[in-house]
């Protein structure tokens, strides 16, 4: 039996599985090794899945029925029944999704049977980004992709990948061991590289904490949308839900502190307009009052920071007044169960010592590892500890890298500054599935198969428990295309350094040698049968807090920025770009401004006003990196001076739902970073707004900010 | 006893649910979690962006929103809105040819064959739910794989609207039927409902008193949208409790 038959049958036990762990008739079960066609018409099957969209990494439930497409053969049209996938639900079995699933995830199924998916291998013609490539073979495209890595210098071969830890990562650690490369460097884009800097300052641990704030009374979050976004949106969404109303008569409170209107903060009780890069001075401000409350006995590394921190200079460099900061504080010291949600939605150019400082605040409040509290980072799945890291001089080894290989990330439009490097490397290899801004840049495209046509297993970046969400094989393949680590291993042997290939059953298997040295007492195979059964496997939560924290450092708060600035975010339905291409999601209404099928510059009332500006009017943004065009949304609460403009669209090449539509607002942000970690900032950058004649039109679907007067009746 | 449980599930198996939703603003995050998913399992079309720059998007729900006050003491005040199911509903009586009306279960059901596009329903409806088909849908392949074949794709010239997932309670009713049980409380879920990240949305019969959705009726947040027109809707909303 080859390997993708033996995928199939694990694929069709979990789907079996599955099918009754839904409460659906065990009679609906279909193996998949019998053809397609005689999939009966009707009949549903659900197949546990891994979301791909962000870092979360929900594990899900793929709906698959019987369906027809339309293909050539022989030049004419025929149809093919094939078994489709018709809808994305929530696992209930998966600890981070607990069955919900968010607009982005529900939109995936948009990535699979999107129309301009690359039907297989290309070949660049024409000039770079110009978009003009043919169609090649996979032998032909592998072996030229193999010349390229031969006789280079293994280092300035250069492997961009998403953060995320799974099977995959450690093919591409795997691949790049067997080259003689350095390790694989995410771009800055959803690694969260601020949080985890200072989860290893604050907690001692590497990776990203988790807040317990189902069981707090009072939460307070510095950074952090995570309503909207940030580390696992669906996973706090349900916890927020539980500590607003799941308990018998506790409601839980929220105080949310960013430099923009979110969801996070549509959601607060007090909302803390924080003034772009004042996050910082607004910790140290909160703890040094904290300090003269009656608290918890805290650590005296981490009294320390807090002690000397002058109260007036950081509340006007934080744009929050003083009271507000003595009150918040006290409301903190006095709550039975408060915690402090440290983030850095948007990356300032202190974000990981502003990280650093919030999360700190939870050792004052005497909270870490208590309920309603915060957990610290357990310790990884050792078997697959090898995630992309980030390294903040990526940007420097691309402008020396002869090779790049790019999955999974979008350099070209989350860091425009880049597209000069990929300009000139000797050769672009793109695994990308879509002739998307980075890969118009490559001399190959070898697209890698859609997440739900694959075996997947990832862990996500947070997990109530230590966790892993993992998939079979269960429909095929669209498209003359290839899983990456498939393409890597062929790629590997062409060059003549073979590596040999993890596959998902063999990575659950050493996972198992690995749960099983924790006690769990399953067999190997009923091990593996339960994991593709559930959809995952969990093991016990961890509650154990470290003694003391890690070196924290020291934080030196810079004064407000004076002037009109601007700033760039991920907004909840196109994450950091990635999303613009489905069209439900570009006719999703913009939650800040209401637009369709495209993102308008949002600024304040009294900015506006004095530039003349109303809704729809067109601007010119300009900073010193940069300048962009776009319409404006006239946003009543936006924080004076700050100008705010959502990633999403502005693509130079993303198929034709997102292709040349509206603006990129990195163009302006320019390559500011995160001082400690090198992450790419978002803002606040310095800017000068122009009124522009015509332009792009805004199109909202609710051109209404305040309600009407009560209806007469 | 047996007997008399036998009676029960009789009796039970011949109650017609009335179907009703409650939705806790309090939970709600705005997330539109729920707008994607009506989307994905009722076939919606996506109008481009011509259309929806002449307001022709359907939504059939929505995430409504309007700011309070002045910066920085702004509120923002949101909630999904979807056919609100009115048991007294304006859309029904200005229909000529009874393509709209209240069934049993007090669903307020489109009849897509019998509609003649007058479009009077959706110029009678308080809450701007009901989306006329200017065009036949089209999706371009494979973007056609995604339709759910449990619903059916509405052609020109009709209305369309929530139906609270009618076939949803629909197949619920058979695989209840198929496993020889009564319909039980969750059995039925809503697209929406299903997918609600924040657990905001409760669906469920609400003649039935332990169903969760008649409990969180009896909270003393609960309150209907243009509950002074004397729509009497189907969705309840309790009020964020701050």
């Amino acid at each position: 039996m080859d390997r993708r038959n033996f995928v199939k049958l694990v694929g069709t036990a979990s789907g079996g599985a599955v099918t009754g762990a839904c409460g659906r008739q065990a009679e609906e079960i279909i193996p998949l090794l019998v053809p397609e066609e005689s999939v009966p018409v009707g009949a549903e099957q659900w197949h546990p899945s891994v979301c791909g969209e962000c870092s979360a990494a929900c594990g899900t439930l793929a709906r698959v029925m019987a369906s027809e497409r339309e293909i050539e053969v022989d030049g004419e049209l025929v149809r093919q029944k094939i078994a489709a996938v018709k809808k994305l639900e929530g696992n209930p079995l998966d600890p981070v999704s607990g069955g919900r699933l968010c607009a982005r995830g529900h939109a995936s199924l948009q990535s699979l049977y999107n129309p301009d998916r690359l039907r297989g291998p290309l070949k660049r013609v024409g000039p770079r980004a110009s978009g003009q490539f043919e169609a090649v073979s996979w032998d032909d495209a592998i072996a030229e992709a193999a010349r390229a890595l031969t006789g280079v210098d293994p280092d300035r071969i250069l492997f961009l990948a998403r953060a995320r830890e799974g099977v995959r990562a450690e093919n591409i650690a795997r691949f790049l061991d067997a080259i003689g490369t350095p390790p694989a460097t995410s771009i800055g884009v959803g690694d969260f590289a601020a949080e985890r800097e200072a989860s290893e300052r604050v907690f001692g641990r590497s990776g990203l904490p988790l807040y317990e704030i189902q069981d707090s009374t009072l939460v307070l979050s510095i950074g952090a949308d995570f309503l909207g976004g940030w580390t696992s949106p669906v996973l706090y969404s349900r916890r927020y839900g539980h500590m607003r109303q799941g308990r018998r008569e506790l409601r839980g409170r929220l105080i949310h502190a960013e430099s923009r209107f979110s969801l996070t903060a549509w959601n607060a009780d007090r909302w803390l307009p924080v003034w772009p890069g004042g996050e910082l001075a607004l910790a140290l401000a909160i703890g040094h009052v904290l300090l003269s409350e009656q608290i918890a006995d805290a650590p005296a590394s981490v009294v320390s920071i807090f002690a000397d921190v002058d109260l007036e200079q950081a509340a006007a460099a934080s744009g929050v007044p003083v009271e507000a900061i003595r009150q918040t504080a006290s409301e903190l010291a006095q709550a039975s169960a408060p915690v402090v949600v440290a983030g850095a939605s948007m990356v300032r150019q202190n974000s990981a010592d502003a990280v650093a400082a919030a999360a700190a605040l939870n050792w004052l409040l005497g909270c870490v590892g208590k309920p309603g509290g915060v957990t610290p980072p357990t310790e990884p799945l050792e078997a697959l500890a090898r995630q992309p890291g980030f390294s903040g001089d990526w940007s420097e080894r691309l402008e020396q890298a002869a090779v790049v290989l790019v999955d999974g990330v979008n350099p070209a439009y989350n860091a425009p500054a880049s597209q000069s490097a990929l300009a000139g490397a000797e050769t672009v290899i793109s695994f990308s599935p879509f002739l998307d801004d980075t890969s118009a840049f490559a001399d190959l495209i070898l697209p890698d198969h859609d997440p739900l046509e694959q075996a997947l297993l990832e862990v996500p970046a947070v997990s109530p428990s230590p966790s892993f969400a993992a998939a079979g094989e269960f429909v095929a393949p669209l498209y003359d295309s290839r899983p990456t680590a498939t393409v890597l291993s062929e790629l590997a042997e062409a060059a003549e350094r073979p590596f040999e290939e993890i596959t998902v059953e063999e990575a659950v298997s050493t996972l198992h040698s690995a749960v099983e040295s924790a006690g769990s007492g399953t067999s190997a195979s009923d091990f593996e049968a339960k994991v593709f059964q559930d959809g995952g496997w969990q093991g016990q939560p961890s509650r154990k807090p470290p003694a003391t924290p890690g070196a924290l450092g020291t934080f030196e708060i810079a004064s407000k920025q004076a002037g009109v600035v601007f700033q760039a975010y991920e907004s909840p339905q196109f994450g950091s770009g990635s999303g613009a291409n489905r069209p439900w999601l570009q006719e999703l209404p913009d939650p800040t401004s209401s637009a369709l099928w495209g993102l308008p510059v949002e600024l304040d009332p009294a900015t506006a006003a004095r530039l003349g500006l109303v809704n729809g009017d067109n601007v010119r943004i300009r900073s010193e990196h940069g300048a962009l065009e776009a319409p404006v949304y006239v946003n009543p609460a936006a924080i004076p001076g700050v100008v705010s403009m959502a990633l999403g669209q502005g693509h130079a090449s993303y198929g034709r739902y997102a292709s040349g539509r509206g603006a990129n607002p990195m163009v302006v942000v320019g390559a500011a970073h995160d001082e400690r970690t090198g992450c790419p900032a978002m803002g606040p950058t310095p800017i000068s707004i122009e009124k522009i004649a015509g332009g792009a039109r805004l199109v909202q679907f609710s051109r209404q900010d305040r309600d009407l007067p009560p209806h007469r009746v | 006893m047996a007997e008399q449980t036998t009676q029960q599930a009789e009796q039970g198996a011949e109650r017609t649910p009335q179907w009703a939703m409650a939705i806790d603003l309090d939970r709600c995050t705005g997330c539109e979690a729920c707008v994607v998913a009506c989307a994905s399992e009722n076939n919606v079309p996506t109008a481009g962006e011509d259309q929806a720059a002449m307001g022709r998007t359907k939504h059939w729900i929505r995430i409504d929103r309007y700011y309070e006050g002045e910066f920085p003491d702004i509120k923002v005040k949101y909630r999904p809105v979807m056919c609100q199911q009115c048991d007294e509903a304006p859309c029904e009586p200005v229909c000529p040819v009874n393509a709209t009306y209240q069934n049993a279960e007090g669903l307020n059901v489109q009849i897509y064959n019998r509609c003649i596009g007058t479009r009077y329903c959706a110029n009678n409806c308080p809450y701007t739910v009901r989306f006329f088909n200017w065009f036949a849908p089209e999706w371009a392949a494979p973007l056609n794989l995604q339709l759910n074949p449990d619903v059916s794709i509405r052609p020109a010239g009709v209305m369309e609207k929530c139906t609270f997932c009618a076939h949803k309670i629909k197949r619920a009713k058979l695989d209840a039927d198929a496993e020889g049980r009564e319909l039980a409380d969750g059995d039925a879920q809503p697209a929406c409902v299903q997918s609600c990240p924040a657990e905001a949305m409760v669906f469920g019969d609400m003649s039935d008193a332990d169903s969760k959705v008649a409990k969180q009726l009896g909270s003393g947040r609960s309150g209907q949208l243009l509950e002074s027109l004397g729509t009497k809707p189907r969705v309840f909303y309790l009020e964020k409790a701050d």
